[in-house]
C-alpha cells in the first residue's frame, strides 16, 4: 500500500485524475453491484449459507449439465480452431477458385446467431429436415431424429462460432510480413512447413484472444444445446438464465455462474502463462502484403477445392432456409411441409405495415451504436494503459473487467436496478432506476470482458518501436495514438463495434429488466410477439425479424467493415 | 458516405436522448402487463384515453414482470400491474410491491378469486385443460384425468411436456397435481406419494426441446395430449387443422386468474385507483371479452364472451386449490422439480 501511495505522488495530475476515474468508474458499475449481490447470496437474513451449493449438488441433472458443458467447451477449441483456421486459408491463404464468393459464405455466422441459427440448422438436419427428408428416401428405416446429442451440437456450434476466426483471423493473416515467407520459400521450406513453422506462430496471440473467447461461448453454450441437445446432451447455462429469474433460485443460478466464470478466468489465467511463453512478432519495418499461394499438388488442389465448397453449402443453406420459410406460415414452419401454397407476404406486411413498428428498430440501434461506441473508447483507452507498464493496479483493474463474466446478465440487470434505485454517493446522488440511462449502462457493463479481449488481441499487431521512435522524435501520446497505433487497430476496433452492435441489437435477458417504458428495445418487442398466446403464427414473425436483423447486420457490417477492406 | 451515417446516427440520437424527464404526480399512468400483446396494450391505451385517462401500457413478459417489479420496488416506474396470475400476484404482496385497494366491481367478481386482503382483484379467468387429439382418441378412450397419463401405460411417451416450469401454464398444472397430495410434514408441504407422482409424470412424458410446437406435434400424432389454455384452443384447431377434446376430471380442472393491482409507491394513486375502477368494470371488461376472446372473472361481463369459450367454461367444475398456499412454495417446487425429478 505505501509502496503504491509512494508511486501515486510521483504521477502527475492528471495521471491521477485518470486513476481516480478509472477505479470509480469500475467500482460503481463493475464491481459494487455485483459483488452486492453474490453476497446476498451466500448471506441470507445475516447469515453464512451453503444452501444453494447443497440443493445444486444433489441434482444429477444439474452435474451432468455442468459436466457436459464443459465438454463442449473442451471440443469447440479443438473443432472450431481447425475448421475456422480451414476457412480463413482458404478464403485469404491460398488460391482458390470463386475465393472471395466462398468468404461471403463462410462470413454468414457474423449476421444471425442463437435461436434463429439452431433452427436453421434444424430446418436442413431436424426430424423434417431437407437432409433428413432425402436420407429417409433412401435408408426408410433410420431414425428422423438422427441429429440429436453431443455430435450435433458440436456440429453446429462449429461452424456457428467461426465467426472469431473470420473477423480476427483474416486481418492479422493479411499484416502478416510476407518477405518472412519468401525467405523461408528461397530456404526450400514445403508450403506445410511455412504455414505451420512461419504463418501460424505469428498469429499465436490471435489465436489465444479467439480460443478464450470459443471456450467462453461453449461455456455459456444455450440455444444449440437447448434445441438439437435432446435428453441425453444438455448444458448448464439455460439452467443458470431460467433460475436467475426465479426469486426463491436465484441463488443457485448465482453459485453455477460462479462456476462457469471462475473456469472462464482461470482459461484466461493460463492462456495469458502460454502467451507469456511463445511470443512472436514479426520484426520487419516495411512489411510487404501477402500474394495468395499457388497449391502446387494437383490432388491436394482438388481435394482443398472440393471441401471448400462443400463448407461454404453447409454454412449458406441454413441461412437461406430461414429466409425462403420466413415467407410461409407457422404451420409449415413447424411440421416442415413446404407446399407452394404455404407462401404468404402476410408475415411480413403484419410487421411492417404497423404505424409503431419502426420505433423499436430506432430505439435499439440508438441503443447499440451508443453502447458498442462508448465501450469500445472507454476499453480502448484501459487497454493501451494496462498495456503501458505491470503493476499490482493494472492486475486488478484487468480482472475487475472481467467481472460480467461471472453472473448472468439477469444477474448483472437485477444488481443494477437494486443498487441505484436510490441516491447514493457513489454516483452523486442521482438514480438511476427507471431512467432511460440505466439500459445503456446495462449494455455498456455486459459488452467490456469482450470488448477488451479482442482490443488486447488487437494491440499486439502495434509495433511498439514505431511508437518509441515517434516518442523520441518528441511527438505527443495523443498523435503517436491517432497517427501510429489507430490506423494498425482500426479494422480490429471497428470489427468489435459492429459485433458489439449486432450482438446488442436483439438483446433480450439484459433489456426486459432495465428498459424505459417509453423506448422498447427490439429485442424486447420481437419476445413479445413471438409469445403471443393468440396468434399461432407467432413463430413466423420470430423469423421474419430474425430476416429483418440479419439485413441490418448485414448493412452494418458492410458500411463499416466491408467498405475498408473490400472483402465482405 | 461516413458523413451520411455520422449524420443519421447523430439525428437518431438527439431524436431519442432528451425525454429523461421523470413524471412525478403528473396524471400519467404506466401500466405493467404481460397482458398486452395482439394489440391489447394499443386497445387500453385508447379506450382510456376515451375516458379521460393518460395511460402508457408497457408489456412485458410474464416471468419478467415480477422480478422487475420486485427489483424496482424502492423506486417504482409502473403505478398498476395486470395480468399475473394469483400465484404471480401472491408473490408480488409477499414482497410488499402493492398497496391495498378495493375497487368498486369486487363485488361482481366470481367468490373465492380476489385477494381476502384486497391487494389485488380479478380480471380474467381461464381454465387450464388436459387436451387430447380427436384423430387417435375418443373421449371415452382419452384420458380423464392428469393421473391417467401415467398410470395407463397405453399413455406413456404420448404427452407433451415442457422442460421448465417457468411458463405459467405449466405451474398451474403441477399445482393442480401436487395439490392433491398436499401434507405437512412432507417436503415443501407435499407428501411422498405426491413427489412419486410427479416423477411418473416427468419419466413417462414427452419432453419437448426448445422451439418444438406443441400443437404441431399433437396435429402430426406424435405427441396427441398435452396441456393448453381454454382461450387458445380456437385459433389452434383452425390453424392446425385438428380437433381436439378436453379431459373433465372430477376434482376439476385449475383455473388461473389474472389480476389486477396497484403499485406502492405509484406517484399517481388517486388516478389510479380511478383507472382500477374503470378498467375492471362489467362494461370494460365485457368488451375486452368481446375483443380478446377472453373469460371475464366479473360476471356481469360474462355474457359478452364468445360462445365456445363459456361453453367450455360451463362444462367444466373448478378444482379448489389455496392459491396462497401454492404461491408460497411454487418457486421451491418448481426448483426440485428441475433440479431433481426431471432427467
Amino acid at each position: 500500500m505505501k509502496h503504491i501511495m509512494a508511486k501515486m505522488k510521483k504521477v502527475n495530475a492528471m495521471h491521477f485524475l485518470f486513476l481516480s476515474g478509472t477505479t470509480w468508474l469500475l467500482f460503481a458499475f463493475l464491481i459494487f453491484p455485483n459483488i452486492n449481490l453474490i453476497f446476498e447470496t451466500f448471506f441470507q437474513d445475516g447469515r453464512f449459507t451453503i444452501s444453494a451449493i447443497e440443493r445444486f449438488m444433489k441434482s444429477g441433472r444439474a452435474m451432468r449439465s455442468l459436466k457436459n458443458s464443459f465438454i463442449l467447451a473442451g471440443t469447440l477449441a479443438i473443432t472450431v480452431n481447425l475448421l475456422g483456421t480451414f476457412i480463413v486459408l482458404v478464403s485469404d491463404y491460398f488460391k482458390i477458385k470463386g475465393s472471395r464468393f466462398l468468404k461471403i459464405g463462410y462470413s454468414s455466422t457474423l449476421v444471425y446467431g442463437g435461436i434463429v441459427l439452431a433452427s436453421g440448422y434444424l430446418f436442413v438436419y431436424g426430424s423434417s429436415g431437407v437432409i433428413t427428408n432425402m436420407l429417409m428416401k433412401i435408408f426408410p428405416a433410420m431414425n428422423p431424429h438422427w441429429f440429436e446429442g453431443y455430435g450435433a451440437v458440436t456440429f453446429v456450434m462449429t461452424f456457428a462460432l467461426t465467426s472469431f476466426h473470420i473477423i480476427f483471423l483474416s486481418d492479422a493473416l493479411k499484416n502478416i510480413d510476407y518477405q518472412t515467407i519468401e525467405a523461408a520459400k528461397s530456404m526450400g521450406a514445403s508450403s506445410w512447413t511455412i504455414l505451420t513453422k512461419v504463418v501460424l506462430p505469428v498469429l499465436s496471440p490471435n489465436y489465444f484472444a479467439i480460443t478464450i473467447l470459443i471456450v467462453l461461448t461453449g461455456l455459456g453454450a444455450t440455444s444449440a444445446p437447448l434445441m438439437i441437445g435432446g435428453e441425453h446432451f444438455q448444458t448448464i447455462n439455460p439452467m443458470i438464465i431460467r433460475f436467475s429469474k426465479s426469486i426463491a433460485s436465484r441463488d443457485i443460478a448465482t453459485v453455477l455462474s460462479l462456476i462457469l466464470g471462475i473456469a472462464t478466468i482461470f482459461t484466461l489465467f493460463i492462456s495469458k502463462i502460454i502467451e507469456s511463453r511463445y511470443h512472436y512478432m514479426s520484426v520487419s519495418k516495411v512489411k510487404t502484403t501477402l500474394i495468395k499461394q499457388e497449391i502446387k499438388n494437383p490432388a491436394v488442389n482438388i481435394l482443398l477445392h472440393v471441401s471448400a465448397y462443400t463448407i461454404f453449402l453447409i454454412y449458406v443453406i441454413p441461412i437461406l432456409l430461414i429466409i425462403i420459410y420466413s415467407f410461409t406460415d407457422g404451420y409449415t414452419i413447424a411440421t416442415g411441409n413446404i407446399r407452394i401454397s404455404s407462401f404468404t407476404l402476410q408475415n411480413y406486411t403484419s410487421l411492417l405495415f404497423q404505424p409503431s413498428s419502426y420505433k423499436p428498430y430506432l430505439t435499439s440501434i440508438v441503443y447499440a451504436t451508443l453502447a458498442a461506441f462508448m465501450v469500445g473508447a472507454l476499453i480502448l483507452t484501459l487497454a493501451r494503459y494496462l498495456r503501458s507498464g505491470k503493476s499490482f493496479y493494472r492486475s486488478v483493474v484487468d480482472y475487475a473487467l472481467m467481472t460480467p463474466w461471472l453472473l448472468p446478465s439477469t444477474l448483472i440487470a437485477m444488481g443494477l436496478i437494486v443498487t441505484y434505485d436510490t441516491k447514493r454517493m457513489l454516483l452523486f446522488g442521482k438514480v438511476l432506476t427507471g431512467t432511460p440511462v440505466m439500459l445503456l449502462v446495462g449494455y455498456i457493463i455486459i459488452k467490456i470482458p469482450f470488448t477488451l479481449r479482442m482490443t488486447n488481441a488487437a494491440l499486439y499487431n502495434v509495433d511498439h518501436s514505431l511508437e518509441e521512435a515517434a516518442k523520441s522524435m518528441g511527438a505527443r501520446p495523443f498523435y503517436i495514438f491517432r497517427k501510429i497505433v489507430f490506423p494498425v487497430i482500426r479494422p480490429f476496433i471497428l470489427a468489435i463495434f459492429v459485433l458489439n452492435f449486432n450482438a446488442l441489437l436483439a438483446d433480450y435477458d439484459l433489456s426486459v429488466l432495465l428498459y424505459h417504458p417509453l423506448y422498447e428495445p427490439l429485442g424486447v418487442v420481437m419476445k413479445n410477439n413471438a409469445e403471443s398466446q393468440i396468434n399461432p403464427n407467432a413463430q413466423a414473425l420470430v423469423l421474419v425479424y430474425s430476416v429483418i436483423l440479419m439485413l441490418i447486420s448485414t448493412i452494418s457490417l458492410s458500411l463499416v467493415y466491408g467498405k475498408q477492406k473490400k472483402v465482405l | 458516405m461516413k458523413k451520411w451515417i455520422c449524420l443519421i446516427v447523430i439525428a437518431m440520437m438527439l431524436l431519442t436522448l432528451p425525454a429523461c424527464g421523470q413524471k412525478e404526480g403528473s396524471g400519467e399512468l404506466v401500466i405493467y402487463s404481460n397482458s398486452l400483446t395482439d394489440g391489447r396494450g394499443e386497445w387500453v391505451e385508447e379506450k382510456a384515453k376515451e375516458a379521460g385517462f393518460t395511460v402508457t401500457a408497457v408489456q412485458v413478459g410474464g416471468g419478467d414482470l415480477a422480478n422487475r417489479l420486485i427489483a424496482e420496488k424502492n423506486n417504482p416506474v409502473a403505478d398498476i400491474v395486470f395480468g399475473l396470475n394469483t400465484m404471480g400476484f401472491e408473490s408480488l404482496k409477499n414482497e410488499n410491491v402493492l398497496l391495498e385497494y378495493v375497487p368498486e366491481w369486487a363485488g361482481e367478481v366470481e367468490e373465492g378469486m380476489n385477494d381476502k386482503d384486497g391487494y389485488y382483484h380479478s380480471l380474467v379467468k381461464q381454465a387450464i385443460l388436459l387436451i387430447y387429439s380427436q384423430d387417435v382418441y375418443s373421449e371415452a378412450t382419452g384420458p380423464q384425468d392428469w393421473t391417467d397419463l401415467w398410470e395407463n401405460p397405453a399413455f406413456h411417451g404420448q404427452y407433451f411436456l415442457f422442460s421448465s416450469l417457468s411458463g405459467g401454464t405449466t405451474r398451474a398444472v403441477i399445482s393442480g397435481i401436487l395439490v392433491r397430495y398436499l401434507d405437512e410434514n412432507g417436503e415443501l408441504g407435499v407428501s411422498e406419494e405426491g413427489w412419486e407422482a410427479v416423477k411418473q409424470l416427468y419419466d413417462n412424458g414427452y419432453i419437448a426441446k426448445e422451439g418444438e410446437e406443441f400443437y404441431a406435434l399433437l396435429a402430426e400424432g406424435t405427441t396427441p395430449m398435452g396441456q393448453m389454455w381454454s382461450s387458445g384452443l380456437a385459433a389452434r384447431e383452425e390453424q392446425y387443422g385438428v380437433k381436439s377434446y378436453y379431459a373433465k376430471p372430477a376434482v376439476g380442472v385449475p383455473y388461473v386468474v389474472e389480476q389486477i393491482g396497484i403499485i406502492d409507491g405509484s406517484s399517481n394513486i388517486d388516478e389510479a385507483k380511478k383507472f382500477l375502477d374503470w378498467f375492471g368494470s362489467a362494461e370494460v371488461q365485457g368488451k375486452w371479452a368481446e375483443e380478446f376472446y377472453s373469460l371475464p372473472a366479473n360476471k356481469e361481463a360474462l355474457s359478452f364472451a364468445p360462445e365456445y369459450i363459456r361453453a367450455i367454461d360451463e362444462s367444466l367444475t373448478v378444482q379448489d386449490i389455496d392459491w396462497g398456499f401454492v404461491g408460497a412454495h411454487i418457486e421451491k417446487w418448481a426448483e426440485k422439480i428441475e433440479l431433481e425429478i426431471m432427467r
